[in-house]
């Protein structure tokens, strides 16, 4: 435990510029929103929902950029030093990953609390519930089924080629899981869809449509349909559980090559 | 025509990923990377060889 400590110390060491550069950037982001003076409520807070989008994905890219760091650490030398150290590779990992995790929580939950800020600049007024939903569980569920298996999937790239860097082809282990993924993920994709579902769904922003009606009007009778349709349905638990289960076994595999490389 | 130009492309994409197999495979002492490495390689195969093109 206390090796556990040290290792997050270290990666907080290492990784506190990324982190704070990137829950800074929030406040461009916030400034950009502000921005936008498009007349139409509707239109603005749609262009402000995809400048929030465009925050998050800007975030993951970095996020997977500060956990895939193994590769210059492999060029200055602190990667082999690290394998040579008494606590497992699944300490290494795993000290890594939370730390990647946690800053990645604190992010979109201030993107959530984001989203919420500009639902209240276009009027539409929520609830403690909705509000909770927005700030947490929403955060929670899209970090779940995407940026935690990203991350783990990312971890275990760079693991995975720092696996072959005494014999050279580093190239080659890259290429392979790079080019092989979006199959494997396909096939994954199309398990997913198929089970989602099947256990009842978890139900999300239930009260929002009624908040959204009050400020922006009722919608044609068949969009109404629709919004009540995955309001009442929520969203599925299958994939979030899946993409959990895969992004521990990810976890797992990138701790065993570490424990099994030379330094 | 075409589709002999398309075996042919399939058997040597097959060939350059079989080869990157064995290189996965002899590049490394640890055996985790040489599944993952395998797993990776044998979802390429299976695309190339019965994949729909």
């Amino acid at each position: 435990m206390r090796s556990f400590k040290t290792l997050l110390w270290l990666e907080h060491r290492r990784s506190w510029v990324w982190a704070v550069a990137l829950l800074g950037s929030l406040a461009f982001w916030a400034w950009g929103i502000k921005q936008v003076l498009v007349w139409d409520v509707g239109e603005r807070l749609a262009i402000r929902s995809g400048l929030l989008f465009t925050a998050g994905a800007i975030g993951v890219v970095v996020l997977c950029m500060m956990i895939g760091r193994i590769r210059s650490e492999t060029r200055h030398g602190q990667y082999q030093v690290l394998l040579l150290t008494p606590p497992s590779g699944y300490a290494h990992v795993g000290a890594r990953y939370l730390y990647a995790a946690g800053v990645a929580f604190a992010y979109f939950i201030a993107i959530g609390f984001l989203y919420w800020w500009i639902t209240a600049l276009a009027g539409i007024h929520l609830d403690v519930r909705s509000l909770f939903e927005l700030v947490l569980a929403a955060p929670f569920y899209a970090i779940s089924v995407s940026v935690l298996p990203l991350l783990a999937w990312t971890l275990l790239l760079m693991v995975f080629i720092s696996a072959y860097r005494i014999s050279g082809p580093g190239w080659i282990p890259g290429t392979v899981m790079l080019l092989g993924t979006p199959f494997a993920l396909r096939w994954l994709l199309n398990g997913i869809f198929r089970i989602s579902y099947s256990m009842p769904g978890w139900r999300l922003f239930a009260n929002v449509p009624m908040a959204v009606i009050e400020r922006l009007g009722q919608p044609d009778p068949e969009t109404a349909l629709r919004i009540e349709q995955v309001a009442y349905d929520g969203v599925p638990i299958e994939p979030m559980l899946i993409m959990l289960a895969l992004t521990a076994v990810l976890l797992a595999i990138a701790g065993r090559i570490w424990q099994e490389v030379e330094a | 025509m075409t589709q002999a130009f398309l075996i042919v492309v399939r058997i040597a994409l097959a060939g350059l990923v079989g080869f990157w197999a064995y290189r996965l495979w002899t590049g490394t002492r640890s055996w985790t990377s040489r599944g993952v490495g395998m797993i990776f390689s044998a979802a390429l195969l299976w695309q190339i060889i019965g994949g729909r093109w």
